[in-house]
């Protein structure tokens, strides 16, 4: 086998080819483990999943809920449809990363919703990439009747990368039927130029004041799951889940906060 | 030529407005430097009545376009189609080629709402296909919904071509890295896919071919997902072996259909050889300076005139020695156009429009311009120098007379060996079969990259074939580069990348090279060059030119693959000198070859450029050198050798010196015998002589005689070394070989009998250009010349 492979590497040398960068997660015992030529075994561990309770082979769950103190239908200004509170999804997903096609997997999908007084934040995410058919089974699965999206830039990014992933495991997606509100338009429509940018992290800082601590940027995100899957550390993976979580209890506030802006 | 005589001879192209006429006259005036001349008497046409099972809107729309009965082929094309075979088409251009696959098409949209991929190997060729196609479309309303699919389409309009498109054309590259990798967005697409034609087959031979089958391996891997297995229907000009090509392209079995029912106006082909000025050195005329005066025959006759070039420098010189003539006064209409690749697309464009329209009068091209880009009707195709096949001579020729008028092909040979080959045996050239198109899809780099891609695209399973190969191997090595993430039998894409970015379809390597123009303070990207050239031709102190406007190269930033150039206005070009240096790694298979031994195997090929020469314009005298100073290429390949022992060299030769010298000469017609057997390009196949540990290469002084040389490129003196076994190779111009060397080996008896034949029919008597090489110092008797050692060379290998 090495014998292909060195072969593939003098090869693409002399072609021109850069040799790949080293991988930034790589901690020092692998390499380490590479400069002395023995075996890395470390990448042959299997770790613990941070956070949650397994729910099907490769899939764990996590659910939160706090009492919520707004349990009224809702009407945006920019929407002529009054929505039944139970109907929406604020939802927001971690990917593998930004480049696009379909090699590009969502490993963890979060959402909330009200019920019975109460707003519920849920997650899905794979500890095992043979997981991804019950992850998006479960998801689909656990939607109310008749669901209405809310997200952040998720129509152009979180549901067309979602709808390619169910295409990819044979099933039925969820997106095409329902309505899906995003929320950055809106947004942008009302702020854009009042405060640096229109992430979501300065709008929730500067419109409602949440202030998160030891977040973990979302860039990081696909690195903490291949440092979770391949078996080197489980410990940004909890970062990047209480991430995804903050990042949906804001939409759920945001929705509430953009219900009284008069020119969206 | 006084004045009298040049507006006499001014005059007299005047009166030469056809194609004929020109041909006449010049036969006239050079009758000694035709060679050859062949007349090919117009055909009639061969019709078939439509088929009955063709709809009758179809029907309709094509009495609309003045389309009564079909021809022959494109008959039998649709009913080998409909009866589910893969089809391949081979025809001349202008055979209405493009109705054999919209046809069928266009019934199978019409019946079944059945959707259709066009595969064309450039962007332009694209184009031209869909105008055709809405011609047809809009005659008989038939309400068939072709887009194109490229790099120019807006994203608006790309989801609605993906989900309404019937017909969807574009190219190998965007297949390559913008549907495949995005395939789920094409699902509906790939579900209904029926068709897949490929158009201009034979363009996909060496690396791009090679690349084009493994993208249709991954093609059909995601076509097998959605439950649909299209059939093909392919296209190529004139190739030896269209069908084992279709079938190593697409890699299933193809019906061949290879009679033209098209009828065809008289051509006039001429073989020209330009006068022999010094007839010991067998030094001619160069092709330039004749191709540069038959083309200001032809234009002043107002014939349509096509030029080509064999390299991007020849364009923009012989561009330069046209527009000198009829572009001297910026007041007046261009007359004079360069097209070549490395020019902007947008200057590409409005190059062809002004063909199509008639407003410039000749145009110098480099291959760029030898497939079906609609360029309207050209009276006269002069090539500067023999293509390197027989295929692309005639696809070059054909590109005048393209609507039935009478037409004038001329090859200009070059004293190149295989140009003097081929002027000196036309017989050879008007008998020659076309050749045969190779393609390695298999050759590693090449497998893996897309298996990459594959992988991406879907997961894999252990055991899961790729083509032919068993992919467990290439997955492992994946996973090891952190790429792909394996659980028990199955293997996931899990990097944060976009492998088809990485992959270019067109060379081994990416990794281009832009030329920047810093001209005043600009910062303007006005050309690219590949990687494999940038060596040769952006060294600093080269002239790069554009449109014949010379730049000089000032800085070359070799890993930010930039070179940034400023305009000048100096009098020369520049020209690179490079040396190879060659060791064997691994000998796959050996035989005897008469008192020597053959092999073939695996080498490690060093290139150095050591420095370039300058050129002046019009003298082209060498007015000086420059040193190069930029990293060795380095290439693993495979080759085919011929070794002969010590001994037999010190028994028959006087010196080692002259075995040297006739190991060079050996060298150079052996290249050409198997240039000629194999139908290589001759880029794509290369010549050196060395030691074959590396130890020692030889190279050739500014007298052709030839020079020992170290590893480190220091001049060695054959007599001082204790082993001296000069050894001839042939290699394979890529990073791991493109399979051209096993085809040599099988054959190399032949070759060197070839080799013999070539030096003993050539009317030289020292050694000429034609045969060993150019030849410049020689020893005044014929049994010392650079011929006969050549000649003592390969009898002993025969």
């Amino acid at each position: 086998m090495s014998g292909l492979k060195d072969r593939l590497a003098t090869l693409r040398r002399q072609a021109g080819i850069a040799p790949p960068p080293l991988m930034p997660t790589q901690d020092v015992r692998s390499k380490l483990a590479r400069l002395l030529g023995t075996r890395d075994r470390s990448s042959r561990r299997t770790l613990d999943a941070p956070v949650g309770h397994a729910i099907a082979p490769g899939v764990y769950a996590t659910e939160q809920a706090w009492a919520s103190d707004v349990f009224d239908d809702i009407r945006l200004p920019w929407i002529d449809e009054t929505f039944a509170r139970e109907r929406l999804v604020c939802f927001d997903t971690e990917t593998t990363g930004l480049s696009g096609g379909v090699g590009t997997k969502a490993f963890m999908i979060g959402w909330a919703t009200w019920r019975g007084g109460q707003i519920v934040a849920r997650q899905l995410y794979l500890t095992a990439m043979s997981g991804e058919d019950a992850m998006l089974r479960e998801f689909a699965a656990s939607l109310p009747n008749d669901p209405v999206f809310v997200s952040y830039n998720g129509k152009s990014y979180d549901a067309p990368l979602l709808k390619c992933r169910y295409r990819i495991n044979r099933q039925q997606h969820p997106f095409d039927g329902p309505l899906h509100i995003d929320l950055l338009h809106p947004v942008r429509r009302r702020y854009r130029g009042v405060w640096e940018n229109c992430k979501l992290k300065t709008i929730e800082r500067e419109l409602l004041g949440i202030v998160r601590h030891d977040d973990l940027p979302g860039a990081e995100a696909p690195a903490a799951w291949r440092d979770f899957l391949q078996g080197r550390s489980s410990r940004n993976l909890g970062r990047v889940a209480d991430h995804n979580r903050q990042d949906v209890l804001t939409l759920t506030r945001l929705l509430d906060r953009l219900r009284q802006v008069d020119s969206c | 030529m006084n004045d009298v005589a040049i507006r006499a001879a001014q005059r007299a192209d005047l009166d030469t407005r056809t194609a004929d006429g020109l041909a006449q006259r010049l036969v006239a005036k050079y009758g000694d430097r035709v060679a050859g001349y062949f007349h090919l008497p117009s055909t009639p046409a061969n019709y078939a009545a439509f088929p009955d099972e063709l709809s009758d809107a179809t029907r309709a729309a094509l009495r609309l376009r003045g389309i009564e009965q079909l021809y022959r082929h494109q008959r039998d094309a649709f009913d080998a189609v409909r009866a589910g075979k893969n089809v391949v088409v081979v025809t001349p251009t202008a055979s209405g080629k493009s109705l054999c696959y919209h046809l069928p098409v266009i019934e199978a949209v019409r019946a079944s709402h059945a959707k259709s991929l066009y595969l064309f190997p450039t962007k332009a060729l694209a184009q031209d296909q869909v105008a055709d196609l809405l011609e047809l479309n809009k005659a008989g309303e038939l309400g068939v919904r072709c887009f194109t699919f490229d790099g120019d389409t807006p994203a608006d309009a790309r989801q609605a071509i993906r989900v309404h498109g019937d017909i969807v054309v574009s190219n190998p590259d965007m297949l390559h890295h913008a549907i495949l990798p995005h395939h789920t967005k094409w699902a509906q697409f790939f579900e209904n896919l029926r068709y897949i034609v490929i158009d201009e087959l034979h363009t996909y031979r060496g690396v791009f071919g090679s690349h084009l089958a493994n993208v249709l391996r991954r093609l059909k891997r995601i076509c097998a997902f959605y439950n649909s297995s299209p059939q093909f229907i392919l296209c190529s000009a004139t190739i030896g072996n269209p069908q084992e090509h279709a079938e190593a392209i697409i890699g299933e079995t193809v019906h061949a259909i290879t009679e033209s029912g098209a009828p065809r106006g008289e051509r006039h082909v001429m073989l020209w050889n330009p006068p022999v000025i010094n007839p010991d050195l067998g030094m001619r005329a160069s092709a330039r300076s004749q191709t540069s005066r038959i083309a200001r025959h032809a234009i002043r006759a107002k014939l349509k005139t096509i030029v080509f070039a064999q390299s991007r420098l020849m364009v923009e010189v012989l561009t330069k020695y046209l527009k000198d003539v009829f572009d001297h006064d910026p007041h007046n209409r261009e007359r004079i156009r360069a097209y070549r690749g490395g020019y902007l697309p947008t200057e590409r464009r409005q190059t062809e429009r002004a063909l199509r329209a008639g407003e410039i009068d000749g145009v110098v091209s480099t291959s760029a311009l030898e497939l079906g880009v609609d360029v309207g009707s050209l009276d006269v195709a002069i090539l500067n120098g023999y293509p390197g096949s027989i295929a692309a001579t005639w696809q070059r020729l054909g590109r005048a007379g393209r609507r039935q008028r009478p037409s004038l092909g001329i090859l200009v040979a070059t004293s190149q060996a295989l140009d003097q080959y081929i002027v000196r045996h036309p017989e050879f050239f008007e008998h020659a079969s076309p050749e045969t198109a190779r393609i390695a899809p298999d050759q590693l780099l090449i497998l893996l990259d897309h298996i990459r891609c594959a992988a991406f695209e879907l997961p894999f399973s252990s055991g899961e074939f790729f083509g032919m190969h068993r992919v467990d191997d290439f997955l492992d090595v994946l996973a090891e580069s952190g790429v792909l993430h394996r659980e028990e039998n199955r293997w996931d894409w899990i990097a944060d990348s976009y492998p088809a970015q990485a992959v270019s379809l067109r060379s081994v390597a990416d990794g281009n090279f832009v030329v920047v123009d810093r001209t005043d303070g600009r910062q303007q990207i006005i050309a690219e060059v590949d990687y494999s050239s940038a060596a040769l031709t952006l060294y600093e102190g080269a002239i790069y030119m554009v449109q014949s406007t010379p730049y000089q190269v000032e800085t070359l930033d070799w890993e930010g693959r930039k070179a940034f150039v400023t305009r000048t206005t100096v009098d020369y070009f520049t020209d690179s000198i490079d040396f190879t240096n060659l060791k064997v790694l691994e000998t796959f298979d050996g035989a005897k070859a008469g008192q020597g031994v053959c092999h073939h195997g695996e080498v490690h090929v060093v290139r150095r450029v050591s420095g370039y020469k300058k050129i002046r314009f019009y003298s082209h005298e060498n007015i000086g050198y420059g040193p190069v100073k930029l990293p060795d290429q380095e290439l693993q390949t495979s080759a085919v050798w011929w070794r002969l022992d010590q001994a037999t060299l010190e028994r028959t030769f006087a010196s080692r010196q002259d075995a040297l010298d006739g190991f060079l000469g050996a060298a150079y017609v052996l290249h050409t015998a198997a240039a000629v057997a194999v139908m290589a390009d001759a880029r794509d196949l290369r010549k050196a002589v060395g030691s074959g540990d590396a130890a020692h290469f030889a190279s050739q002084d500014q007298n052709g005689r030839g020079q020992w040389r170290d590893g480190d490129g220091n001049l060695a003196d054959p007599r001082n070394e204790k082993t001296f076994t000069p050894t001839v190779y042939l290699y394979d111009n890529y990073p791991g070989g493109i399979g051209q060397s096993e085809p040599l080996f099988a054959r190399a008896p032949r070759l060197v009998e070839n080799a013999l034949a070539l030096i003993e029919s050539c009317d030289c008597r020292f050694g000429c250009p034609g045969c060993v090489g150019p030849v410049l110092a020689y020893d005044e008797s014929e049994e010392r010349s650079a011929k006969a050692k050549a000649h003592a060379v390969l009898s002993l290998l025969a």
